[in-house]
């Protein structure tokens, strides 16, 4: 091995030059001398930095004997600079340095982790994401915002999650899957999740190649650990209400052995107070962290490391304006309902990844150090749904529930209604006369009269008791109910009793998403040349994506006949297709065709149904980056190359996937997987192997720091990369079959370099840095640029015109991130700072994409010239148009206070602005505004080919359409749609500032004992107004010509808006106190 | 204080909540006590069209009239001083109005859409009405032989092609109909589905055996063509003895034609019960006789058996269903008025031909 490794090194081998002066010191923290472990150590004149031991001892060598000012930073305590001279070719020992706690880092760890915790809330497709808790306090930018934008979600520069990475003790902890990192799998274990190495975005890294985002090493060796017991109680008024925590930590004992454990415990009862955070919701999640560790001698250790937070909560939706303004609460959630005087969520996620980790680190000597990791979890990740069977649809915010279903077209495009025509007439209550309407009216009595009536779509006392249902928040109108829900159940079995088929109308399932993941890290480094250092690395990762549906409660029913309800109505449609009967309609909506007694499809609680399938993933990579140190400039570069692979086993046979194969007998192989020939032949099986895809991609960075002096530096940083399609992206609809989307099927059979890649998101970033640090000041400005070229991605929704669940499968996503990064720390005497901070940005597509959709059920979804088809391909209209990831405009200022008798206060006033809705690529299709799709085919079937050229395309202020040869409109779509991307921030510009604020004392007692005391207050002003993010609903309501074919003028209806976008809200006042005791 | 903290997570780890449990199926069907009890807390009193009480028929006598108190209704549908269109308001205010029947219906078959029909005995007599609430599948909630108990406060009741239902007022505007500007009016629309929730009461367990099938022959309905009459009949149960199917349906002008052997997905008139409207969404008519008179069995184009093909000649029986009147060209074809029985699912079909074998349905394919 060691063979090996200097072979790498002889490949960057640089010369080396000795050197005698040096640094040593120890840190410890303040309040009870115990070692600060892990704390950064760094001489800010000459950008040289190390790390404390177990011991909290550092030791730096090679310096220059200048005047130097010694930065020393960890998280959980407050940095601190010295200034020192250091003496020429001597040892010089700086003594004992004492860190101050701290106190409110508790408090902000704590706060982005529960938001964190969210980030896979929903399964609509949409969820809002937040960047993980960057509260480390060597960045004056992140340690701030981190914290005082996570109200809004802030994501440093516009980045989704997998281009930020999450190590644990050096192994990647992000999942292959999501791209994400699964923050509740540290729920609670702040104590063990608080030391960590911070990489911020494209800069050299010791622990990993790095991403364009943040790259984070949460380290949890036992020693790192301060010795002793801290307990800690917190309250809140957010998803939980309290928090309570035990954790110990014993220190580097005599035997060499270090052990540290933690245990935590959050907790809400159902909350039932309408209105309140938290509504409707409980919480009940644990967390316990154990760790070991065994130093051999110095230069042998291993670390034995497990964690994991069972965790059970309810959860909240987003809902659209018109239900935020009935109910008059941003804090409305529909997912539940009372059952028996209690209340009950219908969504209820059940969450647990135990993890265990094993770390051996051997110090080769002073300057080589080598580190292998071994790492396994089980995320058991699940959450349940209701789902129904012919029986209504049980939510309350059901489009067909709501008032403004009631008013059909009443709505505009922020969801709220319109209450005036143009005339000013009042639309919903009067019923008019239209005199100059187009059309004759012939009364009762024969009268005839030119114009005709018009009106609301029903009247206005239907209207207002609904409504008047809604604003009083009526149990039955506005909640689930259970007890329909369980009536329709008993009273189902009643009238079915001798069916030995029959299946309860409603029922709960659970949706399982467990991911098994193992995982290998080495990290080699060696600093023996001078002014270099090499660092290499190889990482190895074995996924499997779980996935499948359990029956999770059966609501007073007694069986659940496992078929596909969306395949009920399609009789016609396949019918005409291929010509099936109803008996083989019965067989495609089969979740599993393998099964041959009707009776085995009978599924009871606890039984698997629906869909069983796993993604197999894997992924190789090593790297290798070479860092370049002198006086005046640091250089580095490095390469990554990553091999991935993805196939997807199913255990169950979908009837879709058979019918499928059916229908495009040349691409069988597409649906069915690599068995597709014996299933074709009727030869089942247990499970069911679909094709490999195979990935090799290759990233490269590199960077300079040019140190203008002590106090002023200059960064540059760029890294170019490919990467493969996450596989939740990969698949067109994978619970049902194996076909991968459009550019992985070209990858797949590419015989050039251009296809090879047709499948990878290409990404170039590069950003400019000004840092400064003086006694007064000290801060950042960053100016960066992002280009994302072929990126993907795959949207589901129900589509009004098929009438059926279709997939959408966006490629070609180009778009670019740019903007500039600024904050800076002034202090103000002795007990204040001043915190501006600015993270301005421009993030927008800078193409139009492509987009390709399928029914799930594979129905036709239109008619052409050519006849039915079952692909519609189409541009998706987005260039220019806005990245929804939260503000782009972030503004904070930050008034901090410290006190040196442990006084804590600070105040920070943020404006939030450039938020942007989701699109909804439905919304956008080309089709829609011109009548004809980007693969030449009509949007009206009833087109041939040859009437295609003569559609006439007008804009107007206010509409765009196109009319087919019969002269009816092939669309009727607000041209506006295209140009109008709805900003999310609220028209008072008052609305758009959130005010936070803290205050702590840190109280020491004796014996080595502290208590602190922390309270926040989050948006004390009760800023109701803040949108944080929001969607497009992708259903588009239709209008079918009476006496016309479907797909024959078929229209959008003139109500576009009938299913608004959906909202999030921020929070309005919370609080969050916690004390926590040393001892 | 490590003891202190030992009883803290012992008291927290206590409060963990637990799930629900299942709701008591008695809590959820009211008893005849509970019936009265909610009537007895109505501040002003109630009024409740019981066996008692005249009924259904009473209860729609006393609040529908002919014009209807919203205007303007659809011109189409008007012939002389006769609206098959029309809505009358309830009262929302004073006393509690209550109706009481049981569900003849179920939507499982896709012949009913965002209908129920309730059935109550007075006597020996059957009183019947629509209800027609937003809400798909909605026997699901409302199941075959359910009794329920609706208060109707608020509600309307109006004629929809001269049936009668429990409805809500809607403006018509849609542009897409045929005939559309004819068609521009008020009339009976569907309940929201949280109204009718919110008004409706399940009383006792559904019991499909309590449900009265009024044997009937095709004599006794045909000829009533007086809309006033009719309207008492539309929405019976019935049951049909001796009946056979003719091959044939029935055109626009009620004409009796032979069934084709098309491809009913494409021809309107092939010989299964529901074929392709070509997106119109009537339900198509199937001739059936008992040897003198004919009628017709009515099914929808997205009912689960539409393209099932038609039992020969040779299979004689029973048919029960809903019967049903509709007029709804009052004034391009005054005279044109259909009775029909529309049926739940085949289950409500039970033939046997001359050598004892059962008609089984089987299936159209290409």
């Amino acid at each position: 091995m060691r063979k090996i490794l200097y072979t790498i090194c002889a490949l960057l081998l640089p010369l080396s030059i000795m050197a005698q002066t040096s640094l040593r010191g120890r840190v410890v923290a303040e309040s009870d001398a115990t070692p600060v472990v892990g704390a950064k150590i760094t001489l800010g004149n000459q950008d040289i930095a190390t790390t404390t031991n177990q011991n909290g001892e550092f030791n730096l060598v090679y310096l220059d004997p200048i005047n130097e000012e010694v930065i020393v930073e960890q998280n959980g305590y407050l940095t601190k600079v010295v200034l020192f001279a250091l003496m020429a070719d001597q040892s010089n020992d700086m003594g004992t340095i004492e860190l101050k706690v701290d106190m409110q880092q508790e408090m902000r760890d704590e706060v982005t982790l529960q938001l964190s915790e969210m980030d896979l809330n929903d399964d609509e497709g949409k969820s809002q994401s937040t960047s993980s808790g960057s509260n480390a306090s060597n960045d004056v930018f992140n340690s701030n915002t981190g914290y005082a934008w996570s109200t809004v979600r802030y994501r440093a520069r516009g980045l989704e999650q997998q281009n930020e990475l999450t190590y644990i003790n050096g192994i990647n902890f992000n999942g292959m899957e999501r791209g994400n990192f699964n923050y509740s799998m540290i729920g609670g274990l702040n104590d063990a999740s608080r030391n960590k190495d911070e990489v911020n975005a494209i800069e050299s890294n010791a622990f990993t190649f790095g991403a364009l985002g943040k790259s984070t090493n949460i380290l949890m060796d036992a020693s790192r650990y301060a010795q002793g017991w801290k307990a800690g109680l917190s309250l809140a008024n957010r998803n939980y209400k309290g928090r309570v925590y035990l954790t110990y930590a014993s220190g580097l004992l005599d035997n060499g052995w270090a052990f540290a454990g933690s245990v935590a415990w959050r907790y809400s009862p159902y909350i039932d107070i309408k209105g309140i955070i938290g509504e409707g919701i409980n919480y009940n999640s644990g967390g316990y962290f154990f760790s070991a560790e065994k130093q051999f001698n110095r230069n042998h250790r291993l670390s034995i490391i497990t964690f994991g937070s069972p965790t059970m909560r309810g959860q909240s939706a987003a809902v659209t304006q018109e239900v935020y303004n009935l109910t008059g609460s941003i804090n409305y959630n529909p997912y539940w309902g009372y059952q028996n005087g209690k209340v009950r969520n219908s969504r209820v996620v059940k969450a647990f990844d135990p993890a265990i980790i094993l770390s051996y680190e051997w110090k080769i000597n002073e300057e080589q150090s080598f580190k292998v990791g071994l790492g396994y979890h089980y995320s058991l990740y699940s959450n349940s749904a209701l789902t129904f069977y012919n029986a209504p649809d049980p939510r309350p915010d059901y489009y067909r529930n709501l008032p403004s279903f009631l008013w059909d077209g009443q709505l505009d495009q922020n969801g709220n209604f319109i209450t005036k025509d143009g005339a000013g007439r009042n639309i919903g209550t009067d019923v008019f006369w239209d005199p100059y309407a187009d059309a004759v009216y012939t009364d009762k009595n024969g009268n005839q009269y030119d114009g005709r009536w018009i009106g609301s779509s029903v009247d206005k006392d239907a209207y207002q008791r609904l409504t008047n249902a809604w604003t009083s928040r009526d149990n039955a109108t506005t909640q689930i109910n259970w007890d329909d829900i369980y009536a329709a159940n008993y009273a189902y079995d009643i009238n079915n009793q001798s069916d030995p088929l029959r299946s309860s109308k409603y029922m709960l399932e659970r949706r399982h998403n467990d991911i098994m993941e193992s995982a290998a890290n080495i990290n080699y480094q060696n600093t023996e040349f001078q002014n270099l250092k090499i660092t290499a690395g190889f990482e190895a990762k074995e996924s499997q994506g779980i996935h499948y549906k359990t029956i999770d409660d059966l609501l007073g029913g007694t069986q659940w006949y496992d078929v596909d309800p969306f395949a009920e109505r399609d009789i016609k449609e396949l019918a005409t297709n291929i010509g099936l009967t109803q008996a083989d309609i019965e067989h495609v909506k089969r979740n599993d065709i393998a099964i041959t007694n009707e009776l085995d499809r009978v599924k009871k609680k606890g039984d698997k149904f629906g869909y069983d399938y796993t993604i197999n993933m894997t992924k190789v990579a090593v790297w290798a980056q070479n860092e370049w140190n002198w006086n005046a400039v640091d250089f580095y570069y490095a390469l990554k190359l990553t091999y991935s692979s993805m196939n997807r086993t199913t255990r169950m046979l979908n009837g879709r996937a058979w019918y499928l194969a059916q229908l495009q007998p040349d691409e069988d192989y597409y649906y069915l997987g690599m068995q597709y020939k014996q299933i074709r032949q009727g030869q089942y099986a247990a499970s069911y192997q679909g094709w490999e895809h195979q990935f090799f991609d290759p990233s490269f960075k590199i960077g300079a720091t040019y140190k203008i002096n002590g106090r002023n530096r200059i960064k540059l940083n760029a890294m170019a990369e490919t990467a493969a399609p996450l596989a939740r992206d990969a698949y067109i609809s994978p619970r049902v079959h194996d076909r991968a989307i459009q550019t992985i099927y070209t990858h797949d059979r590419a015989n050039n370099l251009r296809d090879f890649y047709a499948a990878s998101q290409r990404t170039v970033g590069y950003d400019l840095t000004y840092e400064f640090n003086f006694p007064i000041v000290r801060g950042r400005i960053t100016a960066f640029q992002q280009h994302f070229w072929n990126g993907s991605e795959l949207n589901g929704y129900y589509d009004d015109e098929a009438r059926t669940f279709v997939n959408q499968s966006i490629t070609g996503i180009n778009r670019v991130h740019r903007g500039l990064e600024a904050a800076a720390a002034f202090k103000l005497g002795t007990y204040f700072t001043l915190t501006p901070m600015l993270a301005i940005a421009d993030y927008h597509y800078t193409s139009n994409a492509y987009a390709v959709t399928t029914a799930e059920n594979g129905m036709a979804l239109a008619e052409s010239s050519k006849g039915a088809m079952y692909t519609l391909n189409d541009s998706v209209l987005i260039k220019g148009l806005k990245v929804a990831t939260g503000p782009q405009l972030n503004a904070s200022l930050k008034l901090s206070f410290f006190h040196p008798k442990m006084w804590f206060a600070d105040i920070t006033i943020s404006y939030f602005d450039w938020n942007y809705l989701d699109y909804a690529p439905a919304r956008r299709m080309q089709g829609l505004f011109t009548g004809v799709r980007a693969d030449g085919t009509a949007v009206n079937g009833s087109l041939a080919s040859s009437d295609i050229s003569n559609i006439a395309l007008n804009k107007t202020e206010d509409g765009s359409w196109a009319t087919d040869k019969y002269g009816t409109p092939v669309v009727n779509y607000p041209y506006n749609i295209l140009t109008d991307q709805e900003i999310l921030v609220s028209r008072n510009v008052w609305n758009r500032f959130i005010i936070d604020a803290s205050v702590g004392k840190l109280i020491y007692l004796k014996n080595r004992q502290s208590l602190s005391i922390n309270l926040s207050a989050s948006n004390i002003t009760n800023n109701t107004h803040m949108k944080t993010g929001g969607y497009q609903q992708s259903r588009l309501p239709r209008l079918t010509k009476q006496g016309q074919p479907d797909n024959v003028n078929s229209v959008i209806s003139s109500n576009v808006w009938k299913f608004p976008a959906k909202y999030y809200y921020a929070w309005g006042v919370n609080f969050f106190l916690n004390i926590t005791y040393k001892f | 204080m490590k003891k202190y903290i030992i009883i803290c997570s012992t008291i927290a780890l206590a409060l963990f909540s637990c799930q629900p449990k299942d709701v008591d199926v008695n809590t959820l069907f009211k008893s005849q006590a509970d019936v009265q009890a909610i009537l007895d807390a109505e501040p002003e009193g109630y009024i409740l069209y019981d066996q008692d009480h005249g009924g259904l028929n009473q209860f729609v006598a006393d609040y529908m009239t002919e014009e209807g108190d919203y205007q303007p209704v659809r011109t189409r549908s008007t012939y002389g001083k006769f609206q098959m269109f029309s809505i009358d308001s309830i009262p929302v205010g004073g006393k509690g109005i209550y109706i009481m029947g049981r569900v003849t219906t179920d939507d499982w078959g896709g012949n009913f859409y965002k209908a129920l029909v309730i059935q109550q005995m007075v006597g020996s007599t059957q009183h019947a009405l629509r209800l027609s609430v937003d809400a798909g599948n909605a026997s699901g909630l409302y199941a075959k032989g359910q009794l329920l108990l609706i208060r109707v406060n608020g509600l309307a009741i109006g004629k929809y092609a001269n049936q009668p239902q429990l409805c809500v007022p809607t403006f018509n505007n849609n542009t897409q109909a045929q005939h559309a500007e004819e068609k521009v009016g008020w009339a009976p629309g569907r309940i929201p589905a949280a109204q009718f929730a919110k008004a409706t009461t399940l009383v006792g367990q559904p019991q499909p055996g309590q449900l009265f099938y009024e044997n009937l022959f095709i004599r006794d309905f045909i000829d009533i063509l007086d809309c006033e009459q009719a309207r008492e009949w539309d929405g019976k149960l019935v049951r049909i003895g001796n009946i056979h199917f003719t091959n044939q349906y029935a055109n626009a002008n009620g004409t009796l034609a032979p069934c084709t052997n098309g491809d009913p997905t494409t021809d309107g008139n092939a010989n299964v019960f529901g074929p392709t409207t070509g997106n119109v969404g009537y339900p198509q008519g199937r001739v059936i006789s008992d040897g003198q008179l004919n009628t017709i069995v009515s099914t929808s184009e997205y009912a689960k058996y539409a393209h099932m093909y038609l039992p020969d000649a040779e299979y004689v029986g029973t048919v029960e269903g809903i019967l049903g009147f509709y007029e709804d060209n009052g004034r391009y074809a005054p005279t044109w008025k259909t009775w029909s029985i529309s049926l739940r699912d085949l289950s409500d079909l039970r033939l046997v031909n001359a050598q004892g074998k059962v008609w089984e349905p089987t299936e159209y394919h290409k």
